[in-house]
């Protein structure tokens, strides 16, 4: 319920609460005076260095002949994949492999909670 | 909870670096800071200004860590908030003496304009009721989001409301208000 302070403060501070303030170039004057953001010249030279690293790599990627040494690469992995694949196939089965229940729990557990959580973290400290 | 239209305005800030989306949010601002600090300065617009220009300095600087929890003029009034005591501070020999006596002198020469009255009935307060009174009764803020604002507990707010309250309504009663 209001006291009578209440209705004779409110009656008073009606029109004060409805004051609205011409801009009067006051966002001119802080928009004049706002610094470059710290960081913000890092994080462009940053994204240069970037681009300027991206666009060497590919320079050199094509002068290379890289395609044909990436595909050498793909199938020398191909194969190592494969490889191993089949020594693991052929001797799975009379290899037994301790497991710690107490490695599974944490291995679990940073699947489980760990990760969404950093994720979740990083993506609303993000938005 | 926050706009839409300013979190629009404040990742176009945040994350693009727009000024123009900075400007929309001053200007859309600029009325309620400036009033907030024209009430707690009791008048004094050279002295608001540039604490509001110092408040949306700030703002801009420190826009990567809004989250979104509070509504932007929450956040921002927080910041105006923190700006002012950092002056209150700053100037704490002078501030009080200047501010209550030669308020009340030209309160007394006009008692017709009510505004010079309400700024002088608010010299009488202590900066933190000066401070809770201001966001409740001209900014219109509930008890939870001044407590927000300033970090000061809710019930502690609710203290400084009624006290502050009562110090201006005998003050103005004095000076023939109310009745």
């Amino acid at each position: 319920m209001e006291d009578k302070n209440d209705i004779l403060l409110k009656q008073l501070f009606e029109q004060a609460a409805q004051q609205q303030i011409e801009d009067n170039g006051f966002t001119e004057r802080v928009m004049a005076n706002l610094p470059e953001r710290s960081g913000y010249s890092v994080r462009t030279l940053s994204r240069l260095w970037t681009m300027f690293c991206l666009i060497i790599g590919v320079l050199i990627f094509w002068l290379a002949s890289g395609y044909s040494l990436l595909e050498g690469m793909l199938t020398g992995a191909k194969q190592m994949v494969m490889t191993t694949i089949e020594v693991f196939l052929l001797t799975a089965p009379t290899t037994e492999i301790q497991v710690n229940p107490w490695v599974l729990v944490l291995v679990a557990g940073f699947v489980l909670i760990f990760l969404p959580y950093q994720t979740f973290r990083k993506l609303s400290a993000t938005l | 909870m926050t706009s839409i239209s300013d979190i629009a305005l404040v990742t176009q800030v945040a994350v693009f670096h727009n000024k123009q989306a900075f400007d929309q949010l001053v200007r859309k601002y600029q009325s309620p800071v400036r009033r907030f600090f024209l009430n707690q300065t009791l008048g004094n617009e050279q002295l608001s200004d540039d604490l509001a220009q110092e408040t949306f300095i700030k703002a801009y600087m420190n826009i990567g860590k809004f989250r979104g929890m509070s509504s932007f003029s929450t956040w921002l009034m927080r910041i105006a908030y923190n700006v002012y005591y950092d002056d209150v501070r700053a100037r704490k020999q002078t501030y009080d003496i200047e501010d209550s006596g030669a308020l009340r002198k030209s309160a007394n020469t006009s008692d017709q304009n009510t505004k010079m009255d309400i700024h002088a009935a608010m010299a009488l307060l202590k900066p933190d009721e000066r401070t809770c009174i201001t966001l409740q009764l001209i900014d219109g803020y509930p008890i939870d989001q001044i407590s927000k604002i300033t970090g000061i507990p809710e019930n502690t707010v609710k203290s400084h409301l009624k006290r502050g309250k009562d110090k201006m309504a005998n003050y103005l009663r004095e000076n023939g208000y109310g009745g």
